[in-house]
């Protein structure tokens, strides 16, 4: 594969980042096993399943929810999720009447701690462009179809402020733990784009509509 | 684990879920430099996001401009404003 394939300098990013990394260290001002344990704590350890525990325990403990929705940030913390990136977070509930999508117009601001990075999508200009003229175009391409009363709120994240979308408990759940609720959470319902399905029968894949 | 063998994981996630967050090596390793030296404070974070937004809205004209999408090239504007916040620091120059 080439590595001047989509070139804005001499060379490549490949090589442009080898040489940051080989400076920096010369220079003391970065250790290269610290990019190990960075690349490893956001693949493993920061990501949508905290998010996912978070909104499980909102629908299963009303003191819970009502903290969340108060002050996100504290409630977030009481599960030990805090981080770069976490701090003023907003919970936004949807209903049967209001749906939420959350954007990053600028660039890509998202709560690191409650879902991680941001995924390729969420920071494409195709995105940040038509979630704000287009939301309920954007929920189809994710196969989201609203009803024409349900008003869609598009919120538009900010260095300031950050949100986490808690969607709706899908009906038929009412027998499941909180643990097996956070199964069924996914990352894209806590952004807006999907809502949470209920669990298909074994064997039973439930069809996911093409982006 | 190596760098090797940690990035190389990243990118096989990638592969297997097309929405992962990074979809070559370098980007992760972009990403973890810019972390690491805004915690070591050698910039801060709001000041790297001042210029991550500044590349990306340069960009985002240019696409308004040409009613193009873009290719998933964020972090090639996050790289430029790395490079840029460091050459403006006299850390290391572009």
């Amino acid at each position: 594969m080439s590595e001047n394939h989509h070139d804005t300098s001499e060379s490549g990013p490949v090589a442009r980042v080898k040489a940051l990394e080989t400076l920096l260290a010369e220079k003391g001002l970065l250790d290269p096993a610290a990019i190990d344990a960075v690349v490893d704590t956001y693949e493993t350890k920061v990501g949508p399943r905290n998010g996912a525990r978070v909104v499980a325990k909102a629908w299963t403990d009303p003191a819970y929810r009502k903290r969340l929705l108060d002050d996100a940030t504290a409630a977030v913390a009481e599960l030990g999720y805090a981080g770069p990136e976490g701090g003023h977070l907003v919970a936004i509930e949807n209903t049967d009447r209001v749906h939420n999508l959350v954007v990053c117009t600028l660039c890509s601001c998202y709560p690191w701690p409650v879902l991680g990075l941001p995924p390729v999508w969420y920071k494409s200009f195709a995105y940040r462009s038509r979630a704000v003229s287009d939301p309920r175009g954007v929920l189809k391409d994710f196969g989201t179809e609203l009803p024409s009363d349900v008003e869609i709120r598009v919120w538009d994240s900010s260095a300031e402020i950050r949100y986490l979308v808690i969607p709706q408990r899908p009906a038929g759940t009412e027998k499941m733990t909180a643990d097996e609720l956070a199964e069924i959470v996914t990352r894209d319902s806590m952004v807006g784009v999907t809502n949470v399905a209920a669990p298909s029968r074994r064997g039973d894949k439930s069809k996911r509509a093409g982006k | 684990m190596s760098v090797a063998a940690a990035l190389d994981q990243i990118v096989q996630a990638a592969r297997l879920d097309p929405e992962h967050v990074f979809s070559a090596p370098w980007e992760a390793r972009a990403f973890a430099i810019a972390l690491k030296l805004s915690e070591a404070g050698v910039f801060s974070w709001d000041e790297f996001r001042e210029r991550l937004i500044a590349e990306v809205a340069a960009s985002d004209r240019v696409h308004e401009r040409d009613g193009t999408s873009d290719h998933g090239e964020y972090y090639e504007h996050f790289l430029r404003a790395l490079e840029r916040m460091l050459d403006d620091k006299g850390i290391v120059r572009s």
